[in-house]
C-alpha cells in the first residue's frame, strides 16, 4: 500500500482549470521529482496535498486513512509537512523559537520549555546552532530555506513536500543543499521535490512525475521522462515563450 | 502546573491578597478615600485593556468589539440586577458567560472566512458593537432608550463600603484577567497566538489549531471584558446607551495596550497605568489662565487632543511600547521617575501625591521614548563597534561517511 495516494484532483481557480484530474501514489521511502513549466499546477498540487487549499474534486488518503476533509493542522500532526518556496519565518521569534513552534503543536506535542530545548537537535541538524538565539533577520536565505527544513523535520514527518527548496541559491549552496536532501531521506522521510533544476530532479529522484496545465503528462524513471516527447515540448514551450 | 505556573500562581494571589487588605488601612493611616475610587478605576482599565490584549495583541487581529462586549456586561448587571432585582454577585459572572457567548458566536462566523482578515475583521467588529447598541436601544426589556438606574440595586455589604466594596470588585476581576492574560502568554494557547501574528497560514502548516486558538482568546478577552463591564455599570450608575457603547472603551484599551507593548502582558499594565493617572489629573487641573487673565484653557478638554498625539506619537515612535524598553533601561526609567518626584516637589509643594506621580512618570517616559538605536550610538560614541563579525553562511552538512 502507498504512504499516499491522491485520486482524482481537480482545482480550479475561478474558470481556470489548475488542476484537472491529477491522480498519483508516493511510496514509504521515495524520493518524488515534481517537475513542469511555471504554471503547470505544482504548487497548487503541494498545497492542495498538505491541506493547505481544498480540492474542487478528487481524494487523498495518507497510511490507509482518508484525509481529503482534514485540516491542514491535523495533516502536520499526522506526518504530512512542507516547506514553502519563498522561506515564511515568524520573524518576530528566534531563530529557536520557530523551530519550537512545530515541536508544541505537531507529533511531538511537548510544552513549550521543552519544546525549546528540543529544538536546538534540529537546528544543529541544519547547522543554525549559533544562531539559536538571534532573531531569524539574521539569517540569509540559504539559511533561511534550512530553517525552513529544521521547522519541517522537528515534528517528525512521514511525508514531506519540499517547494523549490533550490531556487535563488548559488552553486556551492546548491551542492550542500542536495546534500541536506540526502540526509533527510536517511532519516527515513519520503520526499516530493519541487524544482526548476531538473539536473537536481534527475540526480535525486527515484521516480518523476511531469505536469503540464493541470495534467500528469508522464511519469516513470528520471531518464525516461526527461526523454518523454510532450516533456520536452511543455518545457521548450514554456522557455521560448519566457525567455 | 509546571513549576512557573505555581510562582505565577502565588505572586498573584500574595498581591491580591495585600490589595484586598488596604480599605481596612483606610481608616488607621487616613488616606482619603478618593483613593480608592481612584484605585478602582485603575484596576477597572487594567482588566479592560488586559481583556483586549490577550486576544488582539497576541494575535494581531485589531478588534474593535472591546465596546459591545463591555456594553454587554454593563447591561446585564442593568437587566438583572437592577430591573429584575437579582444581587449584583449573581449578575457578574452571567455578565462574563454573555459576552463570552457573544464573542464566540461573532469569532465562529468571522474566523471561519479566510478574507475576513485585517482590516475587514476590525471593521466587523466595530459594526458588531453598533448592532448591539442598536438593539439595546430599541429592545425595552433592556434599555429601550431611557437608560437604567441603578440606584436599588443589590450591593454585597459584607465587602465594605462603596468605596471599599468597588475596589475589592475591581482588584478581584483585575487580577483574574491579568493573570490569565500572563498564563496565556507563557502557555501553548499563547505560542499559537503569536506564530498567528506573524504568519497564519504558516502557523496552520505547523501544527497550530489556529480556529480554535482564535476561538479561545477572542473568548476569553470577551468574559473577562464582560466582567469588568458588570461592575463597572455600578460605577456608572444611571447608564444609557450613549456613554455604554460610545468609542472610548475600545479607543482607551487601544492606546492603552499600544502605548506600554502588546506582546507582553505587563503592556497593558503600564499603558493603562499612564494614561489613566495622566487624564485623570487633567480632568482635575485648574484653567490655565494665560496672557494675564485674557485667554483660559480648559486642560480638560485637552485630554483627548493629548491621548489622539499619544497615540500617533506611540504608532510612528514606540512601534513595540514602553515595556520592552523599560525593561531595557529599568534603572535609567527609575531615576528619572525619581527626578520627576523631585522637581515637581520644589516646582509645587502643594502637588498632590498622584499628581507627583504624574511628574515622575512622564520623567520615565522621556527617558524610554529614544529608540534603542539612538540609546546603542550614544553608549558607543567614540568606541569601538561592538557587533561581532558576521558568521560566514558554513552551515555543517553533517558527518560525511
Amino acid at each position: 500500500m502507498s504512504l499516499l495516494q491522491f485520486d482524482g484532483i481537480h482545482k480550479r481557480f475561478g474558470g481556470v482549470a489548475a488542476l484537472g484530474g491529477v491522480s498519483g501514489t508516493l511510496d514509504e521511502g521515495e524520493i518524488l521529482g515534481l517537475v513542469g513549466p511555471n504554471g503547470s499546477g505544482k504548487s497548487t498540487l503541494i498545497n492542495i496535498l498538505s491541506g493547505f487549499a481544498e480540492p474542487n474534486e478528487g481524494r487523498i488518503s495518507f497510511a490507509g486513512v482518508d484525509v481529503t476533509d482534514t485540516e491542514a493542522h491535523h495533516r502536520f500532526g499526522a506526518g504530512i509537512a512542507r516547506t514553502y518556496q519563498i522561506p515564511r519565518p515568524f520573524s518576530s521569534m528566534t531563530v529557536r523559537h520557530n523551530v519550537a513552534v512545530p515541536l508544541i503543536f505537531g507529533k511531538t506535542k511537548l510544552h513549550p520549555s521543552a519544546a525549546t530545548e528540543r529544538a536546538m537537535h534540529w537546528l544543529e541538524f541544519a547547522g543554525l546552532a549559533s544562531y539559536a538565539d538571534q532573531p531569524v533577520s539574521e539569517l540569509n536565505l540559504h539559511q533561511l530555506k534550512y530553517l525552513e527544513l529544521a521547522r519541517a523535520l522537528a515534528s517528525e514527518p512521514r511525508v514531506l513536500f519540499l517547494d523549490e527548496v533550490l531556487a535563488g541559491l548559488n552553486p556551492t549552496e546548491i551542492e550542500e543543499s542536495i546534500l541536506m536532501i540526502r540526509r533527510i531521506h536517511d532519516l527515513g522521510i519520503s520526499l516530493v521535490i519541487v524544482e526548476h533544476v531538473l539536473r537536481v530532479v534527475n540526480a535525486l529522484s527515484t521516480r518523476i512525475v511531469a505536469l503540464n496545465q493541470g495534467l500528469v503528462i508522464a511519469e516513470g524513471a528520471p531518464t525516461d521522462v526527461m526523454a518523454d516527447p510532450e516533456v520536452v515540448k511543455a518545457y521548450l514551450g514554456s522557455r521560448w515563450k519566457h525567455a | 502546573m509546571s513549576r512557573r505556573t505555581t510562582v505565577r500562581l502565588g505572586s498573584f494571589a500574595a498581591v491580591a491578597v495585600a490589595l484586598w487588605f488596604l480599605p481596612t488601612l483606610q481608616g488607621p493611616i487616613g488616606f482619603p478615600i478618593f483613593y480608592l475610587l481612584f484605585g478602582y478605576t485603575l484596576l477597572f482599565w487594567f482588566a479592560q485593556a488586559s481583556s483586549w490584549n490577550m486576544f488582539t495583541g497576541y494575535s494581531g487581529y485589531f478588534s474593535f468589539g472591546q465596546g459591545a462586549f463591555f456594553g454587554v456586561g454593563v447591561y446585564t448587571t442593568g437587566v438583572l440586577a437592577a430591573k429584575r432585582g437579582w444581587p449584583l454577585i449573581a449578575a457578574i459572572p452571567v455578565a462574563g458567560i454573555l459576552a463570552a457567548a457573544l464573542g464566540l458566536s461573532l469569532g465562529f462566523v468571522v474566523f471561519r472566512l479566510r478574507r475576513l482578515q485585517g482590516e475587514i475583521f476590525a471593521l466587523v467588529t466595530l459594526a458588531v458593537a453598533f448592532v448591539v447598541a442598536a438593539i439595546a436601544r430599541v429592545s425595552s426589556k433592556i434599555d429601550g432608550g431611557s437608560g437604567i438606574a441603578l440606584n436599588d440595586v443589590q450591593l454585597p455589604d459584607f465587602l465594605g463600603t462603596f468605596p471599599s466594596m468597588m475596589f475589592r470588585l475591581g482588584l478581584v476581576i483585575a487580577v483574574l484577567t491579568v493573570f490569565a492574560a500572563a498564563t496565556i502568554q507563557h502557555s501553548r494557547l499563547g505560542w499559537g497566538l503569536f506564530s498567528i501574528n506573524d504568519d497564519e497560514a504558516v502557523a496552520e502548516s505547523l501544527g497550530v489549531p489556529t480556529f480554535r486558538h482564535k476561538m479561545m482568546a477572542f473568548g476569553m478577552s470577551a468574559f473577562f471584558a464582560g466582567l469588568s463591564g458588570a461592575v463597572h455599570a455600578i460605577q456608572i450608575s444611571y447608564i444609557t446607551i450613549e456613554d455604554v457603547f460610545s468609542i472610548r472603551i475600545p479607543l482607551f484599551v487601544i492606546v492603552m495596550s499600544v502605548l506600554g507593548g502588546m506582546r507582553h502582558w505587563m503592556g497593558p499594565i503600564v499603558g493603562a497605568t499612564i494614561i489613566h493617572t495622566l487624564t485623570d489629573r487633567l480632568n482635575r487641573a485648574s484653567d490655565l489662565e494665560l496672557f494675564g487673565g485674557n485667554v483660559t484653557v480648559s486642560l480638560d478638554h485637552l485630554n483627548d487632543i493629548i491621548i489622539g498625539l499619544l497615540l500617533i506619537v506611540m504608532v510612528l515612535a514606540v512601534k513595540d511600547g514602553l515595556w520592552p524598553r523599560l525593561v531595557d533601561r529599568k534603572w535609567a526609567a527609575a531615576g528619572a521617575f525619581v527626578v520627576g518626584i523631585l522637581i515637581a516637589r520644589i516646582w509645587a509643594p502643594e502637588m498632590s501625591p498622584i499628581g507627583q506621580f504624574v511628574a515622575g512618570e512622564l520623567g520615565a517616559v522621556a527617558v524610554l521614548l529614544p529608540s534603542s538605536a539612538v540609546i546603542d550610538r550614544w553608549r558607543s560614541r567614540g568606541g569601538p563597534s561592538e557587533t561581532p563579525d558576521e558568521p560566514t553562511s558554513q552551515p555543517t552538512v553533517g558527518a560525511t561517511p
